[in-house]
């Protein structure tokens, strides 16, 4: 059951993927799943890959249709994708052929709310804001993965959605630059206090970011677990809070969890022997 | 200058050294060639001496119309590259974006490609006649439906995630083929246009040869009937220099654009 006043409502999504030819069975990804968000939230989809969360959260952007169930944000339902629906990819995240800069401005091009001296004000504050002023003029593929990834996560905002998507967009950097990426993004969400979803399979990550897990099973994704982090972790987190025995039992325990369902999907995997 | 890396396996040269490499080149090139000729390896009536050839190339555009065979030629080569380029850019960025548009034109462009496209020469004279026409289309024919399906591939692959950034930022369809999927694939299709262009000079001379009473390809012949090996080199010659001077601009200009890359 979903509330009705709920800012995001996911609404008994099912996700069956027909097959291209009659040869294939379909496959249900996603087994009736609903889930209410409220607004200012950081919520993780956690789950062993090709699960189906990164599709719900695709679902969510308007970027993917359900099978059955609706999903409505702001009490609207969601049909197809807009600029209310912010998406940070982990690959080809900005314009090769745009300046951070420039990439950072994309973000406000197709804004008619606000003239073009306030789209370069938001602009100047967003880059600013992901640390990346010093490096306004350089091409995208000139700076360095975790930059670029600032980079898309600044543009997304100048656009000013209502939710954050985002596609495990650390998943292709070094362990020390996911971890500084990930304490700015704690930071950059304090000030803007925005409801975010946050796709990944990365445990730690879970913990230290979310407001709330959410832990999906092997194919198709049903809800297995919910965690409310604030009840295990309290107060502000800083980098030092990974050292606390608070996050060495959640991480545990989230992990123990995942394990089971990683080894599930190693099974459905397996080929089949006639 | 460091020559090291010319003879390990996977080098890397710097862009001085590719340059004097080319120049070694053609130096050699040419050397090999005056040597050839001069010592009668290969009789001179044959193969004349490089300056020969040079002197030929003066008398034609001298004491002949060689100039305005040259500019004839060249506007042909531009006027049916341009022709293909506004209609495969189009065409090739639909085929991609629309399904109904790429499964109605791709199984009849793969058919046209594959037809040779001398073999359709006396069927464009037939219905074009000798005039500009039939040539323009003999080009046409010969470019239009390769750098057609180059376009819808250099457009397929634009990364799925480039269009939907530009969904989540509110852009429209058409927004989004302009600012995005046009911008990302322009490296790529600018090279594309490059290789293609070289192709219409080869059409070009075949088309001259055909039916022309004007042109590179229509002085080339004209100077076999009488033999003349000087003046057939010097027009070969100067299709190469037009071809490699084009090409080297393009590259430049490419480099100079698309900085980023």
């Amino acid at each position: 059951m979903t509330n009705k006043d709920a800012f995001i409502a996911i609404d008994g999504i099912t996700k069956i993927f027909e097959p291209q030819d009659r040869k294939q069975k379909a496959v249900k990804v996603i087994d009736n799943v609903s889930i209410d968000i409220e607004e200012g939230q950081f919520v993780v989809f956690l789950g062993p890959s090709g699960c189906g969360k990164t599709t719900l959260m695709r679902m969510v952007g308007g970027l993917e249709t359900a099978t059955s169930g609706e999903i409505r944000l702001a009490g609207e339902r969601v049909t197809g994708p807009d600029r209310r629906k912010g998406m940070v990819f982990q690959a080809y995240s900005s314009f090769p052929w745009l300046t951070v800069y420039e990439n950072i401005r994309f973000g406000l091009k197709y804004r008619d709310d606000v003239d073009k001296a306030e789209k370069e004000r938001i602009a100047r504050h967003y880059m600013g804001l992901v640390g990346l002023t010093d490096f306004a003029g350089f091409y995208v593929n000139r700076i360095s993965g975790g930059m670029r990834q600032r980079v898309a996560i600044a543009r997304t905002l100048a656009a000013g959605p209502d939710v954050l998507l985002m596609d495990e967009p650390f998943g292709a950097l070094d362990a020390q630059t996911r971890e500084f990426l990930q304490y700015q993004l704690l930071g950059i969400n304090r000030s803007e206090r925005k409801t975010v979803i946050f796709v990944t399979h990365d445990v730690e990550e879970a913990v230290f970011l979310a407001d709330r897990i959410i832990m999906f099973s092997a194919r198709p994704a049903t809800i297995i677990e919910e965690v409310q982090v604030g009840d295990h972790i309290p107060g502000d987190r800083t980098l030092e809070t990974k050292e606390t025995q608070a996050f060495f039992h959640l991480r545990n325990h989230v992990l123990e969890a995942m394990r089971v369902q990683a080894r599930r999907t190693e099974e459905l995997e397996r080929p089949v022997v006639a | 200058m460091s020559l090291r890396g010319l003879f390990t396996f996977r080098g890397q040269s710097s862009s001085r050294t590719d340059a004097v490499m080319a120049v070694i080149a053609f130096i050699g090139f040419i050397g090999l060639w005056y040597a050839v000729a001069f010592f009668g390896i290969v009789p001179q009536r044959f193969l004349p001496l490089p300056t020969e050839v040079i002197a030929a190339l003066e008398r034609m555009i001298v004491d002949g119309d060689f100039l305005s065979d040259i500019w004839i030629s060249v506007l042909r080569v531009w006027a049916a590259f341009l022709l293909s380029v506004v209609m495969a850019i189009p065409l090739g960025i639909f085929m991609s974006s629309y399904r109904i548009v790429g499964t109605l034109t791709e199984p009849i462009i793969d058919f046209i490609r594959y037809l040779p496209v001398p073999a359709l020469v006396p069927l464009l004279i037939i219905w074009l006649g000798i005039e500009e026409a039939s040539k323009i289309a003999v080009l046409w024919m010969g470019t239009f439906f390769q750098l057609v399906l180059l376009v819808a591939d250099d457009a397929k692959r634009v990364p799925r995630e480039f269009v939907e950034i530009g969904y989540t930022l509110g852009a429209k369809n058409r927004q989004i083929l302009r600012d995005i999927v046009l911008r990302a694939m322009l490296p790529s299709t600018i090279d594309n246009l490059r290789i293609t262009l070289g192709w219409c000079w080869t059409y070009l001379i075949i088309a001259e040869i055909v039916a022309a009473n004007s042109g590179i390809g229509h002085a080339i012949w004209s100077m076999r009937r009488f033999v003349k090996t000087p003046e057939v080199m010097a027009g070969i010659l100067t299709v190469g220099i037009i071809g490699l001077v084009t090409d080297q601009l393009i590259r430049y200009a490419h480099r100079r654009y698309f900085r980023y890359l």
